[in-house]
């Protein structure tokens, strides 16, 4: 008896919670049949922390000194490229206000500002016209944060 | 007078509890088991001796001469099973728990010290029934979560109150660990007797005696604290302490018996910022005018010095506060001075004269700025009277009086008066059946400023009690008992007037007292020579009582309020055994209890439904070792808004407790030194749980320590 009531305070109890993914995690849904043919070279979701943009804020949002815009995944990896419904995805961050948070296409080869289009973004649960704001925290990886991607009518461009 | 001691080993008895049957006259033995019985006027009387864990001895038909010393040399032997015992709290004088009718448990002064227990909430954590949240006592489920304001127990020292006069809490530590000769657990609504806090039980902590004889008495004990098992707790590069002891000296010259002591201890803790620096003195001075009259003066003072931790940072530094308490540290003084004089007018009557005033003063510091300070005085005086008669009547009867004064700066400036009244009849029925009966009235008003208009409504309390117990043999005994409670609101429950952040604690001084009404049957039953059951089952319903809430529109704002209509049933089994000429003793409790919130039949909040402690002890000559498990059923609900609104992260998180204690002592008295040395492993598998929400309880820690007597 002895021992099964040592056993039994043997599981240890409390522990510190795992560590936390920070960053946020939802699901993009695709219009069925609006998937483009000839005209989809990559396609990333972005977090940006500025919001409006513009041609040179995008520059150094991404490639300047302090990175403001980020993409997932990496850039030189793509979400899949084929039809599909919809995707789960979990965007690893840094705690921090995220303005602008979409999905953004890559039309052509190049790397000029006109072969990117946003495609889809997050939108404000108050005003379904404008961005809604994520907020990053360190205790919990934010959830919930879903994109309506229609290739075929994306909304307005804002650079 | 005579010596007593054990039939088998021969040793002196010490405790033992020498009474005068049929009159109100006893007396204990001291540490060399001798025991002095004045005052016996001629006659022929029954006399008995009784100690825990020995049978009972009755001596009839003693013939007392006219001025002439009867010398009387008793052995006893060793009970089966350690139940027989005196209790005094139940009825407010000595009787054996056989005549209870009420469930009562007790922690011996050898518990103490076989278990190492440092302070007197520690003391308490394996007595059947009882659950300690942090340092608040819950008994049967009474008690929620308050932080220790407002106790809805009543806790006694010498039995007198003991609780502070501003928040209505009881300060563990404040008790005089090392002179505690056992600590009586009175169960359920105890208020026709105690009057008021005795919504949930009554905690006696009966002090030592003074020895007749010159006495050193010591013991120091060191601990060290395991580093936790994982990194996000692990802080301390250095070795974390909880050191402290004590010292006595007593002694009688001619009428006159004294004992001194003083205490230090100092708890590193295994948390940040919750260190903790205690001194204490203590004395107990006695004076015989007479083998029937004497009068006792006692005086306990305790300064301490301490982190102010609340709660943790975040489950994930569960060993850091919270950033606002990091600088926190609280100042205190805290003591009593209690007189009392007892004259025994005759083998039927006697009275005593009872007095405490108990000081409590605080203030707490944030980074050396003094944010808050209370000073607390509470006053008693009682007179009681006991008178049996020759139908078999016991009666006790008694007047009491208080007088409260609090200066504080959040709980503001406020006096408070109270008297009560009560009586109590025990009556012999037939030899197998006695009724107890009792009723108290009770009076009380605090006003917001100097004796201006009264603040609180109070309205007066009477609360009665009934109890029936009968022994239909030497192994059965069947109890049964009604008993109501009341506690008058705190000062700090009604005055509070504090901001902190963005919480803000306002005043409400239309409170009313909250009330109990507890119903138990029950009874105990030897089932062989070694083994002992005793079964009870309860019931206690609550009404009005005090809670904090949030009111319901902006601005936030907390205050206390006459919330919850509760009812808690439940059973409480307890088995003792023991085996192999005492080699081996076992020791269980369960107690289940079903915590109902009658708003809305929710369960009740901060309440564990199931309480399971076991013990387990080995004696083989001169060695001693005892494992104790205690499991405490996870708390099923909580409140959401505190934890929210405080707020305190992760304040949601908790588990079961199941803890392991477990020690072994050697007695060097063999070698001619009466030195005991010990060794005890407390939370010895490292079970990390909280008590409080937002409380880690204590990691796994090591002791030693060392008692002697000479």
């Amino acid at each position: 008896m002895i021992l099964c009531l040592l056993l039994a305070a043997c599981d240890g109890g409390l522990a510190p919670p795992p560590p936390v993914e920070l960053g946020f995690s939802g699901t993009v849904y695709f219009t069925p049949g609006s998937w483009p043919t000839d005209s989809l070279f990559n396609l990333w979701i972005f977090a940006s922390q500025i919001y409006p943009l513009d041609s040179a804020k995008v520059y150094s949002g991404l490639l300047g000194s302090q990175t403001t815009i980020f993409l997932f995944p990496s850039i030189s990896q793509s979400l899949p490229l084929s039809e599909v419904d919809s995707m789960s995805y979990s965007f690893p961050l840094q705690s921090g206000t995220y303005r602008y948070v979409g999905v953004i296409q890559h039309v052509s080869p190049d790397f000029s500002i006109r072969a990117f289009r946003v495609v889809g973004f997050y939108k404000n649960p108050t005003n379904l016209s404008q961005p809604g704001t994520v907020e990053v925290n360190e205790s919990a990886q934010v959830k919930g944060i879903n994109i309506d991607v229609d290739f075929r009518n994306p909304p307005q461009q804002p650079f | 007078m005579g010596i007593v001691s054990d039939a088998k080993t021969q040793e002196p008895l010490a405790g033992v509890n020498v009474l005068l049957r049929g009159t109100v006259r006893g007396t204990t033995t001291d540490t060399y088991g001798k025991y002095l019985l004045g005052g016996v006027p001629a006659g022929t009387f029954d006399i008995s001796f009784s100690l825990i864990g020995y049978t009972t001895q009755t001596i009839h038909q003693i013939s007392i001469q006219p001025d002439t010393a009867l010398r009387l040399d008793i052995s006893l032997a060793q009970a089966p099973v350690q139940t027989e015992q005196v209790v005094v709290t139940a009825s407010r004088r000595e009787q054996s728990l056989r005549d209870v009718p009420v469930s009562v448990s007790t922690v011996t002064s050898k518990m103490i010290a076989d278990r190492l227990s440092v302070t007197l909430d520690d003391a308490l954590r394996y007595v059947p029934g009882v659950n300690m949240m942090s340092d608040q006592v819950n008994i049967r489920g009474s008690t929620g979560y308050s932080r220790g304001v407002g106790s809805r127990v009543l806790i006694l020292i010498d039995g007198l109150p003991y609780i502070t006069g501003d928040t209505g809490e009881i300060n563990w530590e404040t008790f005089p660990m090392f002179q505690i000769d056992r600590i009586e657990v009175v169960k359920g609504a105890g208020s026709a007797l105690y009057g008021s806090s005795a919504l949930g039980g009554v905690i006696n902590v009966i002090t030592k005696e003074i020895s007749e004889t010159p006495e050193i008495r010591f013991r120091f004990f060191s601990g060290i604290y395991d580093k936790p098992s994982y990194a996000e707790w692990d802080w301390y590069s250095t070795p974390r302490f909880n050191t402290g002891g004590f010292f006595s000296y007593s002694n009688h010259v001619g009428s006159f018996g004294y004992l001194i002591s003083a205490s230090r201890s100092v708890d590193d803790s295994y948390r940040v910022n919750d260190v903790y620096h205690r001194w204490g003195v203590y004395s107990k001075l006695n004076y015989n005018f007479s083998q029937s009259q004497s009068l006792t003066l006692m005086t306990n003072i305790e300064w301490r010095k301490h982190g102010n931790y609340f709660w943790w940072e975040s489950l994930k530094e569960a060993t850091r506060p919270a950033d606002e308490q990091l600088n926190g540290e609280v100042n205190s003084a805290r003591g009593n001075v209690s007189l009392a004089y007892k004259n025994i007018l005759s083998d039927r009557f006697f009275y005593s004269l009872k007095a405490i005033y108990f000081g409590n003063f605080w203030q707490d510091d944030s980074a050396g700025h003094v944010n808050n300070t209370s000073a607390a005085h509470f006053t008693q005086f009682e007179a009681q009277a006991t008178y049996t008669t020759s139908s078999a009547h016991f009666l006790t009867f008694s007047l009491a009086a208080n007088y409260d004064r609090v200066i504080s700066d959040i709980f503001g400036s406020h006096p408070g008066v109270g008297a009560a009244f009560y009586i109590q009849d025990e009556l012999t029925l037939l030899e197998s059946l006695k009724l107890t009966t009792g009723i108290r009235y009770d009076w009380q008003r605090v006003w917001k400023e100097i004796f201006a208009s009264p603040a609180a409504s109070s309205p007066s309390q009477l609360n009665p009690k009934i109890g029936l117990v009968f022994s239909p043999g030497p192994i059965t005994t069947l109890r049964a008992s009604y008993g109501e409670g009341f506690r008058y609101p705190s000062i700090s429950e009604l005055f509070t007037s504090v901001t902190s952040g963005s919480l803000k604690i306002v005043p409400n001084d239309s409170l009313r007292p909250e009330r109990s009404v507890s119903f138990e049957i029950g009874g105990s039953q030897w089932l062989s020579e070694r083994i002992f059951l005793d079964l009870a089952l309860f019931q206690s319903d609550y009404y009005d009582l005090i809670e904090a809430h949030v009111t319901p529109n902006p601005p936030v704002e907390i205050l206390f309020g006459n919330i919850t209509r509760a009812r808690i049933r439940g059973l409480e089994l307890g088995i003792k055994t023991d085996w192999f000429d005492r080699f081996l003793s076992t020791d269980f409790s369960y107690t289940y209890t079903d915590p109902v919130d009658l708003r809305d039949n929710s369960v009740l909040m901060f309440r564990s439904r199931h309480l399971f402690y076991a013990s387990l002890s080995a004696n083989y000559r001169q060695w001693r070792t005892e494992v104790n498990f205690r499991y405490v059923s996870r708390v099923e609900a909580i409140d959401e808004n505190l934890v929210r609104l405080a707020p305190i992260v992760d304040g949601d998180q908790r588990v079961a407790c199941k803890v392991v204690d477990a020690g072994v002592t050697y007695n060097l008295i063999n070698t001619g030194l009466p030195i005991t040395i010990g060794l005890t492993v407390k939370n010895l598998t490292n079970y990390y749980y909280v008590e409080l929400i937002g409380n880690l309880a204590p990691v796994r820690t090591y002791y030693v320590s060392v008692e002697g007597v000479w």
